[in-house]
């Protein structure tokens, strides 16, 4: 391994996105318009940090550090200046539509950067992709269902998926600017700005199809992932609040 | 009152290719596809699953075995269907049994295939009886098997028995009144 912090870097990246996102999806559990929706998405955030865990544990391989304790403590003991994740994941929750349409413009550019990684030279990275992989498989198939029959549904879900549409879509424009690392890390990782040709013309074309207005894109957005939104800061003391109370407990 | 409720479908499970399909409860969706996606987060979570179904709850026709013995098979009452087709035979043996697969008939009602199938299945003499036609099914596909149901194998932690919670405020409650 010849750059390990870059990758270490590219690693945390990965899992910051899916961990805040599983955050932000989590804060449905319970409220869901139906419950069976309320099921399913509290697996689809089960599953996000799921995937963020695997990273961290890969990024603690490279960095040599204890694999058991590593995602604990960059989840629970980092501070907010030090995560890596994207503004596009901390917007709050939203209303469902815009929970919806967030986990549909992520999902769909995780899965042509998994399916690059998948193809990665540098093996322990290829078989968690792998893995993460077959579960996205059915988030994306889920969040596909429900776009397009929200975006037809009746007036008022158009109007609030057109709502989070267009709130939504300079945040992600984000999404195909590269991680940290990952210009040091050619060969072994997909290219941002390829995956984001590819998403932007595929999900552009599947809103339209969805009965909803695509607003103008000037591209993507080189966005830097140490700045973060206004409502970041409340979301880490939230999720930290309660291990930092005794960092010592056993769970 | 307008009923805002989503349809109702009935959801069946495979455990292992070659066993019966078998029901597993029931969910509420806007229609066929996303009761499919439903059906598979809120039953797949137990991982024995190779397959799923889904049937609209109005496409099964339901006969109980004390509907039987009070006034024998209902003559046929609905005439709209008259093509013939194939149709599943679920029946329920036992209380604590899950409704399950028997078999196949064909016919050109729900009415006239419940009849053929209490000729057919009548002398295992089962709780409760229910056929659909085949039509009405929609089942996951075998390549999507892997994405649907293999992920819920290695996620024990959505098991209760993975929770020690009982034991361990056992063991708490036990320390305090000492």
């Amino acid at each position: 391994m010849k750059q390990p912090k870059a990758l270490a870097e590219y690693l945390i990246a990965l899992a910051d996105d899916e961990l805040i996102l599983g955050h932000r999806d989590s804060e449905w559990t319970g409220h869901a318009p139906i419950l069976e929706e309320d099921i399913a998405f509290a697996n689809i955030a089960l599953d996000e940090i799921g995937h963020a865990r695997l990273w961290y544990e890969l990024a603690a391989g490279v960095t040599g550090t204890d694999k058991s304790r590593y995602p604990d403590q960059q989840v629970y003991f980092r501070p907010a200046v030090d995560w890596r994740c994207l503004q596009l994941v901390e917007l709050p929750k939203g209303d469902w539509a815009f929970s919806m349409l967030r986990q549909y413009l992520f999902d769909a550019f995780e899965s042509h950067r998994l399916e690059g990684v998948t193809a990665s030279k540098h093996q322990p990275l290829a078989d968690v992709a792998a893995r993460i992989r077959n579960e996205e498989f059915y988030h994306l198939r889920h969040t596909r269902a429900w776009v397009p029959r929200l975006g037809q549904g009746t007036e008022e879900s158009h109007r609030r998926m057109q709502a989070a549409l267009d709130e939504l879509w300079p945040y992600a424009q984000g999404l195909g600017a590269p991680l940290p690392g990952e210009l040091e890390l050619e060969e072994m990782v997909p290219h941002s700005h390829s995956l984001f040709m590819l998403w932007s013309s595929e999900v552009t074309q599947f809103l339209i199809e969805a009965g909803l207005d695509v607003p103008k894109s000037g591209g993507c957005v080189e966005v830097d992932r140490a700045v973060h939104s206004e409502y970041f800061p409340a979301l880490i003391a939230d999720l930290q609040e309660v291990a930092q109370l005794d960092a010592e407990a056993q769970w | 009152m307008i009923d805002t409720q989503w349809p109702r479908f009935m959801v069946f499970q495979q455990e292992a290719v070659g066993k019966p399909f078998i029901h597993n409860g029931t969910v509420h969706a806007p229609d066929i596809d996303m009761a499919l996606l439903n059906a598979r987060d809120v039953f797949a979570r137990r991982p024995q699953a190779v397959a799923m179904w889904v049937v609209p709850a109005d496409a099964i026709y339901t006969h109980t075995r004390e509907e039987l013995s009070n006034q024998g098979a209902r003559q046929p009452a609905d005439q709209r269907i008259r093509e013939l087709a194939d149709y599943f035979v679920f029946a329920k043996f036992d209380k604590q049994d899950q409704c399950r697969r028997i078999g196949e008939v064909q016919a050109d009602s729900p009415q006239a295939a419940m009849s053929a199938a209490i000729k057919e299945f009548g002398s295992r003499d089962p709780l409760w009886w229910w056929v659909f036609p085949k039509s009405a099914v929609l089942s996951s596909a075998p390549e999507e098997a892997s994405a649907m149901y293999e992920p819920a194998k290695a996620k024990t932690f959505k098991d209760q028995a993975e929770y020690p919670v009982v034991t361990m405020m056992r063991e708490i409650r036990a320390k305090k009144k000492k």
